[in-house]
This record gives structure tokens, C-alpha cells and sequence, in this order.
């Protein structure tokens, strides 16, 4: 009896202390690795600028801000007067008509 | 002015220059700010002469700028956000050149329309129709942005 109790004893010990160990090696990794589908964003198309993807030869540490805001103001002005023409004849040829500005090429 | 003001198209000349005679006149020099995002709203403005550039801010290069994204020219409006709740600017405004303007304040614009609803109503159908171009412009551009992300999700 007093052996069965020893053992039962050691056992509940044994799992416990293991228990402990498994807790402080999964609280030391890095949270991205603890749980890799934290990261909805990877896969998804973006939305913001932040989320964009850098494109070769044209990141914000190649073109300077200067140029960049020229290039936007370019941009608004292109997808405004393209905007404004589906205003006054709406279609979907319209709506998607290609553009010139050098931020989509 | 080179153009007849859009928000008082449809009124009679009589009508029209008792509206005029509501506003008083502003005048910016180049670079001055005429309103900012998010502030009050109590003013529509009328551009009699010069250029003034609608901004929104966005972080280009770690830094926050003012990107253009609208323009307006004489005879055109701004600032209908005086007339529609919850009247704050939703773009800044400021005057790339010597620009001057007549500004209507939302409670003369009010008082008159309550002597005049036959001409506050055809005001407010043209400050509707100037939303409703501004939604659909706006909706346009939104939805060429979306197709271009969905070209890129599907590349």
C-alpha cells in the first residue's frame, strides 16, 4: 500500500514539474512563432499604404519624398479627371479606363 | 468672376444678387490656410478669383503630408459641410495663389432661406447636386483602387 501511495505520489509530482517546464519553454518563444496564425496580414491584399508591398527601384528610400508628392498630385489629378468622365458617361469600360500615372507603371 | 457660381445656378438675377449680398469677402494670400480637417464648419465659400487646393493628410516617407486632392476654381463652392451635420471639415483648404472668395455664414445662409425657402430650396438641390458629384467621383476612384488590388491579389 505504502508503495502504491509512493508511486502516485512521485507521479503527480513528476507531472506537475513538467507541466511547469512546458509553461516556461513556450512562454520564452517569440509570439510570432507561438502562434503563426496571428498574422491574417501576410496573405492579404493590402489596402493601405503600410501594408503595401515596396516595388524594386521605386521605395520611399530611393524616390524622395519631394518627387513622391509630385508623382502623387499627378496621380489624384489623372484618377480624378478619369473618375470624373464615369461621372458624366458611366460604364464599365469608363470606370476602368488605363492610366498614365507613374505610381500603377 | 469667370464662370456663374454653380450653388446659385437656377435663381433668378435678383435672387441671386440678394444671396451675393449675403456673403463678405475673403482674401488669402499664397500659402494661407483657409480651413483645416476637422475643424468647425460655418462658412461656404465662393471662389471669385485665384485657386484653392483641397488636401488630406498621409504619411509619405514617415512623415505626414498634405497630398492634394481636389481643386476649385471660380465660380466654383466649398465648404458645404457649413450645411450639412455635423459641419466639420472633412479636407484642408488653402490657396496656392492670391485667392479671393465670398464667405457665407451658415446662420445668414439659414435666416434667409427661412424668409426664402423657394430660394433655399433651389440651393440646397445645387449643394446636393455638388455632394452627389463629390460621392460618385469619390466612388469611382475607390472602386478603380480596388480593381487594382484585385489585379494584384490575382497576379
Amino acid at each position: 500500500m505504502t508503495l502504491v501511495l509512493t508511486l502516485v505520489g512521485l507521479s503527480v509530482v513528476l507531472t506537475f514539474v513538467s507541466a511547469v517546464l512546458l509553461a516556461s519553454v513556450l512562454r520564452d518563444e517569440p509570439p510570432e512563432r507561438s502562434n503563426p496564425r496571428i498574422q491574417p496580414d501576410a496573405g492579404r491584399p493590402a489596402f493601405f499604404g503600410y501594408d503595401v508591398p515596396r516595388r524594386r527601384g521605386n521605395t520611399a528610400s530611393t524616390v524622395p519624398v519631394e518627387v513622391l508628392l509630385l508623382q502623387l498630385e499627378r496621380h489624384v489629378r489623372l484618377e480624378h479627371a478619369a473618375a470624373e468622365s464615369f461621372h458624366l458617361s458611366p460604364t464599365a469600360a469608363a470606370l476602368h479606363m488605363p492610366t498614365a500615372s507613374p505610381l500603377i507603371h | 468672376m469667370a464662370r456663374e457660381p454653380e450653388f446659385l445656378a437656377g435663381l433668378d438675377d435678383r435672387a441671386a444678387t440678394d444671396v451675393l449680398a449675403l456673403a463678405r469677402p475673403v482674401r488669402l494670400e499664397a500659402g494661407d490656410v483657409l480651413f483645416c480637417l476637422g475643424s468647425e464648419a460655418s462658412n461656404l465659400y465662393l471662389v471669385e478669383r485665384g485657386l484653392v487646393a483641397l488636401t488630406m493628410p498621409l504619411q509619405v516617407g514617415g512623415r505626414e503630408e498634405n497630398v492634394l486632392i481636389e481643386e476649385r476654381i471660380p465660380g466654383q463652392t466649398l465648404g458645404w459641410s457649413t450645411l450639412i451635420p455635423p459641419h466639420r471639415f472633412t479636407l484642408t483648404a488653402a490657396a496656392p495663389v492670391e485667392t479671393e472668395l465670398l464667405a457665407f455664414a451658415r446662420d445668414t445662409l439659414v435666416q434667409y432661406f427661412d424668409r426664402r425657402p423657394d430660394v433655399g430650396y433651389v440651393i440646397s438641390r445645387n449643394v446636393a447636386a455638388l455632394v452627389g458629384q463629390r460621392l460618385q467621383v469619390f466612388q469611382a476612384m475607390w472602386l478603380r483602387q480596388m480593381q487594382r488590388i484585385v489585379n494584384q491579389a490575382h497576379a
